[in-house]
């Protein structure tokens, strides 16, 4: 396709790096350049035979598949080398049960790489170190397979005997740590065997962990115009399409897919799901991130209050190793591209407006109740009131559901246009605790000190001044002005 | 009527050697027989410790508890058929008595199963060069039906070439990886694991005799 000039050279004047070079390439999917004598091994059709009768359904689901098609069989992905930790020997065969992004990436390349290093494939890495202190201590290592896993993904371990351990497998979680070392799953969103595009593009390939009480993202789309569009538009969403770009092969409505990784006019598709986030909404303070992309491909996110590193220095990585940074995209940028797709349908005018509306609760639920909530933690833990260990005092759940469900929530809900989400469920739950357990709570566990610890971090703020009138009348509670109550 | 009448050379004497030897050879074959029925028992098995661990595995099988009330005993599989065939085998399997008199110490739950996979991979070769022919003794390919109508479209359709041991091993022992994948350093470390002993133990034990 033509890019439009204008539009594009004006992006590249906006900023450098290996962001701005991937908004240059075409958006189209990404073709398999690898040469298909590479695949239609030899063995694939016994185990398609055999699993006919064996496994009829997940063989049905290949013969439907565009691997079916394009003659990619069991072998293609399943084939493994005898070194290789999980391999074993099936029917004469030596494969592996696990076919891992690093599998996948022999054909789709691209996905891979923009794969590897993203948000998706950190998701277990980002809370392997928290989960024991939540799932081990409140209920039993149990729940780490059956909940945490089943979304951020297990570490797939490989026992002595050539078994995959089943405290970590079957999984299929986004971030799971797979034998070959490689992250993630794609399996986590193209369900197996049939790796439907269609399916892909369905918000419900979301769903089953961008839902629930700390990332209601399923309950907010449906919830707003862009779900309720969706819904009554579904079968103008050309879902099939080989080539899906926003505003052209489709306009009725977004769904997941279109915002976070499809394309949009020229902005290319990406599999880096968290590339057009600007803000981080699932911490206690939100804050702006920069993307850092390292000369190995992998990337960091960090805070936009971190020491962000320059071009070309090096940078100390999760894993301890050292890595070049390749080039650094801020908050800025990554709300452009963001912004990209949301012109495809909304005026310039439009979106920067919906944008402002968005940040300025961020920014509400940041000065008004995270900050403050987690300068006062912060104190109470500095004197000994509260003991190190999570989750054994009640303040502490408290403090937790305040910014990882109730604050979540509100700013999820800001952010994709569910009302509901962004005040009852989230802003006014964030509020009601904030003022009737977080506090009350500080008082019991501070005693004396807790009117000097609250007045530190809430009292000097404009915001929480309305509790220093008490005598205004407001009819909502059915008394007062022109309620004919009480008052 | 004519009177049988004998061939010259054969002698009182004679008569009476080929009387005794014709005795002496029923009685060997029978000897045989009831020898070769005893050692194949599980009683005889495992009479030695060492077998015992293997005898903890087959009691949780199939092959030990079938709803059919049929129980497969060491020998049915492991014991070929035929009395000079089965004899053969017992007389090989002294190298078993062999290396449990004179080699590592294979009473040891711990040595026993650093050198499970080497056993496993030999009877694993052992059923192959006989084509299954144990197995055969009470599976019929026709008649295998499974709990899955799929199971005896499989066994009639996608069998062909093969032996029942290329698709069926693990059934009835401790899981051991096909030989070709096997990671002899992954499994000490299971080992090691299950047993609580330090990393490098299992290297240890394997090179004392």
């Amino acid at each position: 396709m033509r890019p439009n000039r204008t539009r594009l050279q004006h992006l590249m004047r906006l900023g450098t790096g290996a962001f701005l070079l991937s908004l240059a390439i075409p958006a189209t999917a990404a073709k398999v350049t690898l040469d298909p004598s590479n695949w239609s091994h030899p063995a694939g059709d016994a185990c398609v035979s055999c699993h006919e009768k064996a496994s009829a359904g997940l063989a049905q689901q290949w013969h439907d598949s565009a691997h079916a098609k394009a003659g990619v069989n069991c072998m293609d992905c399943h084939q493994a080398e005898a070194a290789e930790p999980d391999a074993r020997e099936h029917e004469g065969q030596i494969i592996a049960t696990i076919v891992s992004p690093k599998d996948c990436g022999r054909c789709h390349t691209v996905e891979f790489e923009e794969q590897q290093g993203s948000v998706h494939a950190e998701a277990h890495a980002i809370i392997a170190e928290r989960i024991p202190a939540l799932a081990h201590n409140l209920t039993g290592p149990a729940m780490q397979a059956s909940g945490c896993d089943q979304c951020h993904g297990s570490v797939v371990k490989v026992r002595g005997d050539g078994t995959l351990d089943p405290d970590t497998w079957p999984n299929s979680g986004i971030g799971r740590i797979n034998p070959d070392g490689s992250k993630g799953s794609c399996s986590s969103c193209h369900g197996r065997h049939l790796f439907s595009k269609a399916q892909a593009r369905e918000p419900e390939a979301c769903v089953r962990c961008h839902s629930g009480p700390d990332s209601p993202d399923k309950e907010i789309f449906e919830a707003s115009k862009h779900g309720m569009l969706y819904a009554s538009q579904r079968h103008q969403m050309n879902l099939d399409a080989d080539q899906w770009v926003a505003g052209k092969d489709y306009t009725a409505a977004p769904t997941c897919t279109t915002c976070h990784m499809g394309a949009a006019g020229k902005l290319p598709p990406t599999h880096d799901v968290g590339l057009r986030n600007a803000w981080s909404l699932n911490t206690p303070v939100s804050e702006q991130q920069y993307l850092v992309i390292l000369d190995d491909g992998s990337k960091i996110e960090m805070p936009a209050s971190a020491d962000v590193p320059k071009r070309g220095s090096e940078v100390r990585k999760a894993d301890g190793s050292l890595a070049k940074v390749k080039s650094v995209a801020d908050p800025k940028r990554r709300r452009q591209a963001m912004t990209l797709v949301c012109q495809e349908c909304h005026g310039k005018t439009f979106t920067e407006a919906f944008m402002r509306q968005f940040d300025n609760v961020v920014e509400l639920y940041n000065t008004k109740f995270g900050i403050p909530a987690r300068a006062i933690m912060a104190e109470l833990y500095d004197r000994g009131l509260l003991t190190p260990l999570p989750f054994d005092e009640p303040i502490e759940f408290t403090y937790w559901e305040l910014w990882h469900d109730e604050g979540a929530r509100g700013r999820h809900g800001a952010s994709m246009m569910s009302p509901n989400h962004a005040w009852w469920e989230g802003m006014y739950l964030v509020g009601r605790n904030f003022y009737s357990r977080f506090l009350p709570q500080v008082r019991e566990v501070a005693g004396a000190d807790a009117q000097a610890i609250i007045d530190r971090h809430v009292g000097s703020s404009e915001q929480h001044q309305w509790l220093n009138r008490p005598g205004e009348l407001n009819p909502i509670l059915g008394f007062g002005a022109g309620e004919g109550g009480d008052g | 009527m004519a009177k049988l009448r004998l061939p010259l050379f054969i002698t009182r004497h004679v008569l009476i050697a080929l009387v005794i030897g014709g005795l002496g050879g029923v009685g060997f074959m029978l000897f045989l027989i009831e020898f070769d029925h005893y050692t194949s028992s599980n009683l005889f098995c495992t009479g030695c410790h060492s077998m015992t661990y293997a005898e903890e595995s087959y009691q949780s099988s199939p092959h030990y508890n079938s709803v059919s009330g049929v129980r497969a005993s060491c020998g049915h599989c492991h014991v070929s058929e035929g009395i000079f065939a089965a004899t053969w085998d017992h007389v090989r399997g002294t190298k078993d008595l062999f290396k449990q008199l004179f080699g590592a110490d294979y009473d040891d739950p711990v040595i026993n199963l650093l050198h499970l996979p080497e056993a496993a991979f030999h009877a694993r070769r052992w059923f192959k060069e006989r084509d299954s022919a144990t197995c055969k003794r009470c599976h019929e390919l026709d008649a295998i039906q499974g709990k899955r109508a799929d199971t005896a479209t499989i066994h009639r359709e996608e069998t062909e070439g093969k032996s029942c041991i290329d698709c069926h091993y693990n059934l009835v022992h401790r899981h051991v990886p096909s030989e070709e994948t096997f990671k002899r350093e992954a499994w000490n470390r299971m080992v090691e694991e299950e047993f609580g002993l330090a990393p490098g133990t299992a290297e240890a034990l394997l090179k004392t005799p």
